[in-house]
């Protein structure tokens, strides 16, 4: 999910290029690249990689982090349901499900990375 | 898009009882035991999209075609949250959650409902439940067409997620409600028609505005006042800003506006008009000429401070890498050139206007 928000962040940014912001080609592009890298982490995440979950859940930290500052700032960043849900929740999510495995979890004992990975993916 | 219309928001508080009680009922069922995690966070996700599509069936009294829609798939969701041992729980939530988002599409395409945060909400539920039901897990009965369900995933979920995205961005765009114009843009309430008294204000203000603006006419003179240019240089039109006069919070002064617009033409600087803004978010400043003089407050811009370059907020509320989400305070444009199409304190100056200076 998180993968297919920045590839369309990234694809929103290209029509403000053929209007003449041409540094919107530079970050609509580094973002269609973080979409790539997070759906290979994702795909990581299901192989078992131990390397793709370290990165994932340092992702999350950082977007979660970020977000957060947005939402204290006074720079009248959105605060409504879906922008706390793809940029806080979501990370939240992801985090959980990718911690050091328990005994059980809120969704099953079977398959806590099954469910990460779906999730990032 | 971004506000949450106020007969959904029963919809909100539906969904915010409905999540816990969801993850509780599913903690409390033994066969939770015989599925995978996947299939038990869709089970939740649909749960809690089955409340929100019954309480928001109260948000249409008048409509009975919605409103039985929206009984049928909160019960059709709500049936298979609870469901999902059944042999064909994928293939029949799948189905319902296509049937959903499609409809949802169809609905707001042709004006029958306008987008806002309750029903993206709870599309994004749909769509993530969506990806839940379609991901294989390891070791499930049955045949579960693992091939074809990982093309589903790769291939079609996000092009799905796309087309909903871009349909309900478009729609946003083309039919913005009456308080928003072009992207984002929130006008100040006002009275719908100007009384005499407020036309006389407005034209007031129109000519000490422009007369003030008369030394600006040669840029070199704005520059010496404290304008700076800002954002792209290679755009037909660019705002200066004064950074003194915005620190100053002074308030609708024809003779301190905190902007100047210049059109960029090959013989320099043409001055456009001027921009008077407020010093804090959500303030709108005095409205001599009532509808005539709305101010306006930009929400929802992405701004990324290469190049100081703007782009608008995803439905999804993302933004580029690099760029940040921003709302900048509320503002009222004076155009001292003629700008036919949307008058003189217009939101925007009329893109043919500024190609004929640039041109000339």
């Amino acid at each position: 999910m998180q993968s297919m928000f920045w590839a369309i962040a990234g694809l929103s940014a290209i029509p403000f290029v053929f209007a003449g912001e041409i540094f919107m080609l530079g970050l609509g592009l580094a973002s269609l690249l973080l979409a790539l890298a997070t759906c290979l982490l994702a795909i990581g995440v299901l192989w078992r990689r131990r390397w793709a979950r370290r990165w994932v859940i340092a992702l999350e930290v950082t977007c979660l982090i970020g977000s957060l500052l947005l939402l204290v700032l006074p720079i009248g960043a959105n605060h409504g349901p879906v922008a706390l849900m793809t940029n806080v929740v979501l990370p939240i999510v992801v985090f959980l499900l990718l911690r050091k495995p328990r005994d059980e979890t809120p969704l099953g004992e079977s398959n806590r990375a099954q469910s990460a990975g779906a999730s990032a993916a | 898009m971004f506000d949450i219309a106020l007969p959904h928001a029963i919809g909100l508080y539906a969904a915010l009882v409905a999540l816990p009680l969801a993850l509780i009922a599913i903690r409390l069922r033994p066969a939770r035991r015989l599925v995978p995690g996947t299939v038990l966070g869709a089970a939740v996700l649909m749960a809690v999209s089955g409340v929100v599509h019954l309480a928001l069936i109260s948000a249409h009294p008048d409509e009975p075609i919605t409103a039985l829609l929206f009984l049928a798939n909160g019960i059709g969701f709500i049936g298979l949250s609870l469901a999902f041992t059944w042999r064909w729980w994928r293939l029949a939530s799948a189905s319902l959650l296509v049937a959903t988002l499609v409809g949802y599409l169809v609905y707001i395409a042709f004006g029958f409902e306008s987008p806002d945060q309750v029903g993206l909400a709870t599309k994004l539920l749909e769509l993530t439940a969506l990806g839940l039901v379609l991901v294989p897990a390891p070791g499930e009965a049955g045949r579960p067409r693992r091939s074809l369900r990982w093309t589903s995933l790769g291939i079609a979920l996000p092009l799905f997620t796309l087309v909903t995205t871009s349909t309900v961005w478009i729609v946003d765009l083309a039919r913005p409600d009456a308080r928003h114009v072009h992207a984002g843009a929130l006008l100040q309430a006002t009275n719908e028609v100007a009384t005499p008294e407020q036309v006389v204000a407005a034209a007031q203000l129109y000519s000490q505005t422009k007369a003030a603006l008369e030394p600006y006419q040669d840029w070199h003179r704005a520059w010496t006042a404290g304008y700076r240019p800002e954002g792209a240089a290679n755009m037909p039109s660019q705002h200066w800003s004064n950074q003194a006069y915005v620190n100053a919070g002074y308030v609708l002064d024809p003779h301190r506006p905190q902007g100047l617009v210049y059109a960029n033409t090959k013989h320099g600087p043409v001055l456009l008009g001027a921009m008077f803004q407020m010093k804090n978010l959500g303030q709108f400043g005095p409205d001599p000429g009532g509808p005539l003089t709305a101010w306006h407050q930009h929400e929802n811009i992405c701004f990324t401070p290469f190049g100081f370059e703007f782009s608008f907020m995803t439905p999804l509320a993302t933004c580029p890498l690099g760029a940040i989400d921003i709302s900048a305070s509320p503002m009222l444009h004076v155009w001292i050139v003629d700008n036919p199409k949307g008058g003189p304190f217009a939101v925007d100056i009329d893109d043919e206007v500024v190609k004929r200076i640039v041109r000339a």
